[in-house]
């Protein structure tokens, strides 16, 4: 036997924005994505192939299930329109249809249904046809039974259309309450109705209460309490002292201290009343955040990580750049040119003074090998207009029509990441050294990277 | 960044296809040495369709006026993130992109969009009068437990 | 690139073969030009061994003449490499698409 799962858009447009930036396929139910329990259920039916076909798109699924592998089900893909009728629908995928015993499920639906039965002999000997319906979906068979038996009684399985946040969390509850063994959920299970993650901490005087499902590498603190009929997703830090009741805690999400969380669904910043349907988003980080890498916290990181070195290094220049400066200027070989360059930031500029040391001479060949012409440069680190290491600032020029602080990852700094790397200027590698350090680089990386370019001009330096 | 193999080609779409089968072998050459963990078939396709993309805008807005212009795809790694540059002396172009209004049949833009959408990091440079277009994917899958 | 043709009902089934970019769209944008505007078409992808967005550019411009003369334009048996390319800009919306050529002729 094969299954045929329609996805239409449109029936599942309202958990996109409710979870937005997730496919409705993948958006977990007690902590395994929703496309799973389809996959299981029609493996219990006996099905060897899978094809999720939509009118929209599915990426992520596909990235997500792949070939199906994992599970020992073939699993392929397809594109409908929305105006397709099944007829169309099985017509579109006939090479997949072809020949085959079919089950059809179509809609965005939950199937109910219970591990420990013998669904592939009872899809066997189903005759074809409409097997059941709810209002958003129906679940048929096509092809001939090898016998036909008629079931007795009702079907071991039932529908459950998904069309609202409540219905969402309502599922969720019943899962949690009664449907814990009927259905593969991830997790360890030393006992019945508790599942929990792997990496998960739980100090002492934390409180957790069954039925309770908690995901990967999460983290309770202290006296916090998670009390019955709670799901807690992977990712999530709950923190001292806050109790967690009847409510879904979706993945990567951090709560604050002191919180009540009660029959509410909390997704990053996001808190869902399931009953009404309406979000609140809590603009404090401190009771609610996403937790995704803050570019805010490594640019402080970085920048009092540049500061610092900054700081070091003028300390150290500071008694050469006074023997030196003066002596050098009077040779004539200081040469400084003040003129505006490009920021960071879109539309803003700053001037700089460039110094150039012809290094012709002993003492001025000295003063280039210790970086002084860089010396008034550091001091624009200290008030943040430029980062210690990065890219080679780009003089403001009329004639360019993109700017580079429109660009992503420009970062104009004393040092360039190759210079560090030691590549010859006006070369194509120099761009790449410098665009892959903008988006590979970090705060502590940055001070061995300063290092080594402060060390390729004392090396170059006197190999000239 | 170690510097791995430059190809000058002339600007015409009789050489696109040189082109791109040459960075979807370099690309199965450098996943296969990089790390076994990565899809190599679709890392290969990534770089197989950007590079025709790259090289195909590169064509179409050469001069006609210059017949002997030149394109320059340089490639180059640095641990187990592959680089390729597309470098022309084209006049200079915006490429910031967004998704084509697909619903109104385009023919074309596509491309840097879909680059965009394929590489992990795209950079744009002009530099000496010439475009340096630099694409950058790792070949380690980032794959969720 | 390939193109061969043959007739099933009244649609016009053209099964490409090889790569279709830049350099040979034109020779399937001229291919077309040849029949006649409003004859439907079925083309097969199956042998499309690289597509690419100028491709892509050129099977989108004849599902527009197709569409505007009333004609129907059908895609058949695309393969994972074209899939991937359809996926991304969404052109899956633009197009009938099946995985069987005989299906996409009947209907």
């Amino acid at each position: 036997m094969k299954t045929l799962l329609v996805i239409r858009e449109q029936e599942s447009a309202w958990l996109l924005d409710q979870f937005p930036g997730i496919h409705p396929l993948l958006v977990p139910i007690c902590n395994k994505p929703f496309i799973e329990f389809l996959v299981d259920f029609a493996i219990l039916a006996g099905s060897e192939a899978l094809r999720i076909v939509s009118d929209g798109g599915l990426r992520d699924v596909e990235l997500y299930c792949a070939n199906g592998s994992r599970w020992g089900v073939e699993i392929s893909y397809g594109n409908i329109n929305p105006a397709d009728d099944t007829y169309t629908v099985i017509e579109k995928n006939r090479r997949f249809c072809l020949k085959e015993r079919i089950m059809i499920i179509s809609g965005f639906l939950f199937i109910r249904y219970d591990k420990k039965s013998d669904y592939t002999s009872l899809f066997a000997s189903l005759q074809s046809g409409e097997l059941l319906r709810c209002p958003h979906g129906s679940i048929s068979l096509t092809g001939d039974a090898a016998s036909v038996i008629s079931p007795a009684g009702t079907l071991p399985f039932s529908l459950v259309a998904l069309d609202s946040i409540g219905k969402y969390y309502e599922l969720s509850m019943e899962i949690l309450r009664s449907g814990l063994n009927k259905y593969v959920l991830p997790g360890y299970s030393s006992e019945a109705d508790c599942y929990i993650g792997r990496n998960v901490i739980i100090p002492k005087s934390a409180e957790i209460q069954k039925p309770v499902i908690i995901g990967n590498n999460v983290q309770l603190l202290a006296n916090t309490v998670i009390h019955a009929n709670s799901v807690i997703g992977s990712n999530v830090i709950i923190d001292r002292d806050s109790v967690i009741s009847g409510s879904i805690v979706m993945d990567n999400t951090y709560i604050g201290e002191h919180l009540e969380v009660e029959n509410k669904i909390a997704a990053g910043n996001l808190l869902i009343d399931p009953e009404s349907g309406s979000s609140i988003i809590m603009e404090d980080p401190h009771l609610l955040t996403a937790m995704t890498p803050s570019r805010v916290a490594g640019t402080l990181l970085r920048r009092v990580v540049h500061t610092f070195a900054a700081t070091i290094l003028i300390l150290i220049q500071l008694l050469p750049w006074l023997l030196l400066r003066p002596i050098v200027g009077m040779q004539g070989k200081w040469k400084r040119k003040r003129e505006p360059y490009y920021t960071a930031l879109a539309g803003k500029n700053v001037t700089l003074t460039s110094t150039y040391i012809e290094s012709n001479g002993s003492l001025s060949t000295l003063a280039k090998t210790l970086a002084l012409d860089r010396f008034s440069l550091l001091f624009k680190v200290l008030s943040g207009e430029l980062a210690l290491i990065g890219n080679k600032p780009v003089r403001v020029n009329a004639s360019i029509r993109l700017l580079p602080n429109r660009v992503a990852g420009y970062r104009p700094a004393v040092f360039s990441y190759a210079e560090a790397e030691d590549w010859p200027e006006f070369c194509i590698d120099t761009e790449i050294v410098e665009h892959y350090y903008a988006v590979h680089s970090n705060p502590m990386k940055d001070i061995s990277m300063t290092q080594k370019a402060i060390f390729h001009r004392t090396y170059q330096n006197h190999c000239t | 960044m170690n510097p791995i193999i430059t190809l000058t080609l002339q600007a015409n779409l009789r050489y696109l296809r040189i082109a791109s089968i040459m960075a979807c072998n370099v690309a199965e050459i450098f996943a296969d040495l990089a790390c076994n963990a990565t899809d190599i078939a679709e890392f290969c396709h990534a770089y197989e369709l950007s590079v025709s993309e790259a090289f195909t805008n590169s064509v179409r807005y050469a001069e006609p006026s210059q017949p002997e212009k030149q394109v320059t795809i340089h490639f180059s790694s640095n641990n187990s993130t592959l680089a390729v540059s597309i470098i022309d002396t084209n006049p200079q172009f915006n490429p910031v992109t967004q998704a084509p209004d697909i619903s109104c049949y385009p023919e074309g833009g596509y491309g840097l969009f879909l680059i965009h959408r394929l590489m992990d990091t795209v950079s744009y440079t002009r530099k000496d009068n010439t475009n340096i277009l630099t694409m950058t994917k790792q070949a380690t899958m980032v794959h969720e437990a | 690139m390939n193109i061969s043709e043959k007739t099933v009902n009244h649609y016009t089934i053209l099964s490409l073969q090889g790569i279709l970019n830049a350099s040979s769209a034109p020779t399937l944008r001229n291919y077309i030009a040849g029949l006649p505007e409003a004859q439907s078409l079925v083309i097969d992808l199956e042998k499309i061994e690289f597509l690419d967005s100028s491709g892509l550019g050129a099977l989108v411009g004849i599902a527009r003449k197709k569409k505007s003369s009333s004609a129907v334009m059908k895609l058949a048996r695309m393969n994972d490499r074209v899939k991937k390319v359809f996926e991304i800009t969404q052109a899956y919306t633009l197009f009938d698409i099946y995985d069987d050529v005989s299906a996409a002729a009947e209907a």
